[in-house]
């Protein structure tokens, strides 16, 4: 039984990379035969996000979004909820967030406890906006997928009219609010990575995350009803609460990432359109298999060719948007369970053969034993 | 404002609008019937409405456009099918992933045949499919404003919701369909090829969503726009769930549904004093809205069915 769980760890891993492999090895291919210049434009795609100490510390700012709504699908996920509505609770609490910090910022709050404040009031509001879709599923059995995309859409138009009627600041030329106030501007760190503070705020919500998945009663609830429905019922976990619990934990923490992005990477709010982290979420905990652990590194590769796109999108003649179809490659690749599957299955399938001959063999090696042993008493006997 | 020659235009772009949303609806019929909710129906109808307008721009023809539309509308439903039956991929994530292909996909190709982002409205020339004027009826005074000069495809779409219907409860392929979508054990023991039928209904889907794509680019407007589709992949498939995918209900669900994108249309061009973004949230508001009220009325359905066999039982 270990042995088998041993082999789908590593096959899973192996797969994980695979996919990972033939996404980038499809992105190379059509970066070169699509550029004017593909050896410059692939050395910019793969060493760009490293070729200056500005840009690692860019890496680092996207991946913190990305763990946030990483986490926060990991939740939708755990109970097997595709409760999409991270992406426009990224966008609505980032504009619930600027709102309160010019709000508030008039009245002279010190940073220590404005911060941690406006965290809070993020978290809040994807907890409660996370509700709608949750709640309409439980309820009322309406479509999840469906009502939390046409969530988002109204949310991206809610976050548009506040901005233009309570925030917006009349004397730039474009749409934004007014200036955050400097007490809920998250400091740089690192010197000149430029690394936003939030990423604490990211890594010390991982290992809650982890703590609460793998070491508290909540969690192992959350994955009993994800996986098996009918024995969570069975064993009289109450599924509603459960369920909704997760989701509306989860959408606390897309918020979170909304509120950390405006504070960390941003002075005023001027978002028009949805971010599309949402969707970068779900691909980072489809690839973290929905392992809160997991969720950094994931976030961190996605990051990665994420600037890897910026670059080549700055220096040559490549649309970004070629990343998006990557992803979808990804996601495809590593959720069929064909792909690869036979490979498992034949690991397996050895293993269980191997465990098979030895048994036998020591099975004959004691039989044969036991006979050595009673011949030789026979003839002790004579 | 509310003269009869407004109520004629309302109720023409009433129909108009319903018009993607009928044939994306129907294409959820297909494959709710076959068993599978579809949720890449908006990133199969953004292909088509791409391949629409580049195999009309390159043939110079609005035919070989629409047929073009039609193809890749089938490939994806292919695609699709590939990945969630032979892949054995979840079908909700191979959706949304599909999705997200093709809208990154779409603006990519775009890009790299007319070096645009946003739209192909100025380098490939524009293709309209032709509308089509009713003759008599066209010449009754407020219902031929109404029903006479539309695009052919909005015709299209009536004829095919009765030809899905036709489909479904009238052959035999659509009985093992239905068979299939109530329970494939069942259906694959008397020897009908479940497989084979779950593909088959996403290619249908594919034809039906490339016909709604070519309307979008080719009827509705003249070009492709990024993410033109809009989330109506979704709420033709919320028209389906409402109608619990019964053809000629999601057909009256998708008009209700033009109805309030029309209105949002209408009500944003007249320039009331209420802000433009609540106006733009009308039709996605009024498809949550709409889901949740059928199914409430659904599930008191049920519960006093239930009760009522409890008191037959005692």
């Amino acid at each position: 039984m270990k042995k088998t769980r041993r082999i789908e760890t590593m096959v899973e891993l192996v797969r994980i990379l695979a996919a990972i492999g033939i996404a980038y090895l499809i992105a190379l291919v059509t970066l070169f035969a699509i550029s004017d210049d593909p050896v410059f434009i692939i050395r910019q795609f793969v060493l760009g996000p490293f070729s200056s100490v500005r840009r690692i510390g860019s890496v680092i700012n996207l991946a913190i979004p990305f763990t946030f709504t990483g986490l926060c699908f990991c939740f939708m996920y755990a109970v097997n909820k595709f409760n999409l509505s991270g992406e426009g609770i990224f966008m609505f609490s980032g504009c619930i967030v600027t709102l309160l910090a010019i709000t508030l910022g008039r009245f002279g709050i010190p940073a220590g406890i404005l911060i941690p404040l406006l965290i809070l009031c993020g978290a809040l509001t994807g907890f409660i906006v996370s509700l709608i879709p949750a709640y309409l599923d439980v309820k009322f059995s309406a479509n999840i997928v469906v009502v939390s995309l046409m969530l988002n859409s109204i949310l991206t138009f809610l976050s548009i009219w506040v901005l233009k009627y309570f925030m917006r600041d009349p004397t730039i030329g474009s749409l934004g609010s007014y200036v955050l106030p400097d007490a809920a501007r998250l400091p740089s760190v690192f010197g000149k990575f430029r690394i936003q503070a939030g990423v604490f705020v990211a890594l010390a919500m991982v290992i809650i995350v982890a703590v609460l998945f793998y070491k508290t009663i909540f969690g192992y609830k959350m994955r009993v009803v994800g996986s098996n429905q009918h024995f969570a019922k069975a064993s009289g976990i109450n599924m509603t609460v459960t369920i909704i619990l997760a989701q509306l934990v989860g959408g606390a923490f897309a918020g979170m990432g909304g509120a950390c992005e405006i504070m960390g990477n941003y002075d005023r709010f001027k978002w028009t359109a949805s971010t599309q982290h949402g969707f970068d979420g779900l691909m980072v905990a489809v690839l973290a298999r929905r392992n809160p652990i997991l969720v950094p590194v994931a976030a961190v590769l996605l990051a990665y060719i994420r600037i890897g796109a910026d670059v080549v999108n700055s220096k040559g003649d490549i649309p970004i948007q070629f990343i998006t179809v990557i992803q979808g490659i990804v996601i495809l690749l590593v959720a069929a369970e064909e792909f690869m599957g036979r490979f498992k299955k034949n690991l397996i399938y050895k293993a269980a053969q191997e465990d098979m001959m030895k048994d036998r063999e020591r099975e004959t090696r004691e039989i044969m034993a036991d006979a050595e042993a009673t011949e030789a008493g026979k003839e002790s006997v004579e | 404002m509310l003269t009869l020659e407004w109520f004629a235009s309302f109720g023409f772009s009433v129909l108009r609008l319903s018009t993607p949303l009928i044939f994306v609806g129907l294409a959820a019929v297909i494959n709710k019937k076959a068993g599978m909710l579809n949720m890449a129906l908006e990133g199969m109808m953004l292909t088509a409405a791409l391949a629409g307008v580049v195999f009309a721009g390159l043939s110079g023809n609005v035919w070989i456009g629409l047929l073009g539309a039609v193809v890749f509308g089938v490939l994806s439903g292919g695609v699709l099918g590939f990945s969630s039956l032979s892949g054995k991929t979840d079908l909700y994530l191979t959706c949304i992933a599909f999705n997200l292909i093709a809208a990154g996909g779409t603006v990519f190709v775009m890009y790299l045949l007319t070096g645009e982002k946003s739209t192909t409205s100025a380098a490939i020339k524009a293709y309209t499919i032709p509308s089509l004027k009713i003759p008599l009826i066209d010449r009754i005074p407020f219902l031929g404003n109404i029903v006479s000069g539309h695009n052919l495809l909005t015709y299209l779409s009536f004829i095919s919701v009765y030809a899905v219907w036709f489909f479904l409860f009238r052959t035999r392929l659509g009985l093992r369909m239905r068979a299939v979508g109530e329970n494939p054990q069942a259906a694959s023991s008397v020897g009908i090829n479940v497989k084979r039928i779950c593909y088959l209904s996403f290619l249908v889907s594919g034809v039906l969503c490339g016909f709604a794509g070519a309307f979008m680019s080719m009827g509705w407007v003249s070009f492709f726009m990024t993410n033109m589709t809009n989330g109506r992949g979704y709420i033709g498939l919320s028209a389906m769930n409402i109608a619990d995918a019964n053809p000629i209900g999601t057909a009256v669900s998708a008009i209700f549904f033009g109805f309030s994108d029309a209105l949002a249309t209408t009500l944003k061009s007249q320039g009331t004093g209420f802000p433009t973004e609540f106006i733009e949230m009308i039709p996605y508001a009024a498809t949550i809205i709409a889901l949740v009220l059928i199914n409430m009325v659904r599930i008191n359905q049920r519960k006093r069915i239930e009760k009522g066999q409890k008191r037959e039982g005692s």
